[in-house]
């Protein structure tokens, strides 16, 4: 085991009870707050380290960095319609192409940066882990989703629905400083029309970016060898 | 704030994000409301201040109705509702969650005014090599998307596509635009790999091409800050900071370390709107100073 290794087990293994002991004592009124939080925190680390320990081929790291661009574009150029952005489509795609990590970080990277844009907050992480872990997936079922365009509309409608869910989560903490019940599935009703807008617009997108953008992305990755698991650097 | 070396500045964020957030206390979460709001005041223009106000001020409003509509506990009935009782105090407690949820609001505006993405970048470079690389690439293809954009729809314009104005013709203009910058852009992103590597990337420590300075006010005002953390930390810790609304509010200071929390809390919060205040006035100073003198002196500056 390398110092590396160690230090990150060592973060995990202190920091996980850290928080729920905390949660449970110090911060007893606010536990759901400290919980989701950490939750959200934690669960982003492990992926960008890990992610940072692989090589990489260059070209993949600038071709994620160019996805990223433009998910957030799509979420400037699209803005006449509002929720009906293709970020969601275009992790889809990546991850679909690149693996499971580089739709992890194209997902929760478009997240962190289009929040330089429309500000940062506490809902960052949730984001950011939402839209990694649906780009992760995405990245796993890559060889069902890839040949069949209905399955891949679908997976784009459910990550919708959840990416909707999972935010919703973050809002009735946020707004109430605990986790009710009753409360979350007020505010899922009330938000069911942008939950609806969520699912169609990827499937939406998806429709109208799998050929075209599909396309790019099979024939950059054939040429420059960037098979979901990527080869080392020459 | 802006002027602060962002090891100072990024940590301060999350921190009083962090405090404002944890700590359920009506009396501190006033101070951070204010000192956000200060803050807020000298940072935002006339316009931006009329968008904001017209979004925080119905979201305030609502959150405080909608708890004592729902909430039922507390010992002041106001008046009945369908044979539920609207609390005094469960109004007060929609009252604070308002005054918590525009703090943390106004505060993440702060953070995102002052920690810019440069700074961000600047910070974690060291740590995080590649997701710097992947977020300072994506940051400089932004602006060039945006440009790309307004050159194809002026195109568009010119032959006469999509002139209808409608929303399916923005749509499908925006779809049209969409294709071509993502082709152009891949393209764009091969080439930038090739160049990269071709200088050399890699093949030493990255440095980052913003250099910061730990100037004499933040090696002053780090401890400082600290400090204030520290205080206002403990004393969320150890319970002195422990408030309650129902079934009656009980006293937000109950012990003798509250205070000095509370204080703590305050002054945290004050601190940006403090800082700022003492750079205007020091400008004001030497600016006068300049204008007085028909030769240029040189004036003694920090």
């Amino acid at each position: 085991m390398t110092k590396r290794t160690v230090l990150s087990c060592l973060f995990f293994l202190l920091l996980i009870p850290l928080t729920a002991v905390l949660g449970l004592t110090v911060f007893r009124d606010v536990k759901w707050v400290v919980w989701s939080l950490m939750a959200a925190v934690l669960s982003i680390v492990p992926f960008i380290v890990s992610f940072e320990k692989r090589e990489h081929n260059l070209t993949l790291l600038v071709l994620i960095a160019a996805m990223v661009a433009l998910s957030v574009g799509g979420r400037i150029l699209f803005y006449i319609l509002p929720g009906f952005k293709p970020i969601t489509a275009m992790v889809i795609l990546t991850a679909l192409y690149f693996g499971p990590e580089a739709g992890y970080m194209t997902g929760s990277l478009a997240a962190l940066l289009s929040n330089f844009y429309f500000g940062q907050g506490p809902w960052t992480p949730f984001q950011m882990a939402a839209w990694g872990l649906i780009g992760f997936f995405a990245g796993l079922l890559h060889a069902r989703l890839q040949k069949n365009t209905p399955l891949c509309c679908a997976y784009g409608a459910v990550v919708g629905v959840l990416y909707s869910l999972i935010l919703n989560f973050q809002h009735t903490v946020g707004v109430r400083g605990t986790f009710v019940w009753d409360e979350y599935v007020a505010v899922t009703v009330a938000s069911l029309g942008f939950t609806a807008v969520y699912a169609v617009s990827n499937v939406v997108f998806l429709l109208l970016l799998k050929k075209p953008v599909g396309r790019i992305l099979e024939r950059v990755t054939l040429k420059y060898g960037l098979a979901p698991t990527p080869e080392k650097e020459k | 704030m802006k002027s602060l070396h962002p090891l100072l500045s990024f940590p301060y964020f999350v921190a009083v994000l962090a405090l404002t957030m944890l700590i359920r206390n009506p009396v501190a979460t006033l101070g951070s409301l204010l000192g956000a709001f200060c803050y807020w005041l000298m940072t935002t223009n006339g316009k931006e201040k009329r968008a904001d106000l017209g979004f925080y001020i119905p979201l305030a409003v609502l959150i405080t109705v909608a708890n004592p509509v729902f909430s039922h506990n507390g010992r002041t009935p106001l008046f009945f509702l369908n044979d539920n009782a609207f609390t005094l105090e469960s109004l007060l407690y929609g009252a604070f969650n308002a005054a918590l949820i525009v703090s943390v609001l106004l505060w993440s505006k702060a953070y995102s005014k002052t920690v810019t993405s440069d700074k961000f970048l600047y910070l974690f470079s060291g740590i995080l090599p590649k997701t710097a690389l992947i977020l300072s690439v994506a940051l400089r293809y932004l602006p060039m998307l945006r440009k790309e954009a307004r050159r194809l729809k002026d195109a568009q314009k010119t032959v006469g596509l999509y002139s209808k104005g409608s929303v399916t013709d923005n749509f499908l203009s925006s779809c049209k635009i969409y294709y071509a910058l993502i082709g152009r852009t891949l393209e764009n992103a091969v080439g930038t790999a090739e160049s990269m590597r071709a200088r050399g990337w890699g093949k030493a420590k990255r440095v980052p091409c913003a250099r910061y300075r730990f100037h004499t006010p933040d090696k002053v005002l780090a401890p400082v800050l600290l400090f204030l953390f520290v205080v206002v930390a403990v004393g969320a810790g150890t319970g002195s900071l422990t408030f309650s609304f129902y079934p009656a509010p009980t006293d937000p200071l109950p012990n003798g370390f509250s205070a000095f929390a509370v204080a703590a809390f305050w002054l945290l919060s004050f601190f940006p709107a403090l800082y700022e205040t003492e750079v205007n006035l020091q400008w004001r100073l030497l600016q006068s100073k300049i204008s007085a003198s028909a030769t240029p002196q040189r004036t003694k500056t920090r």
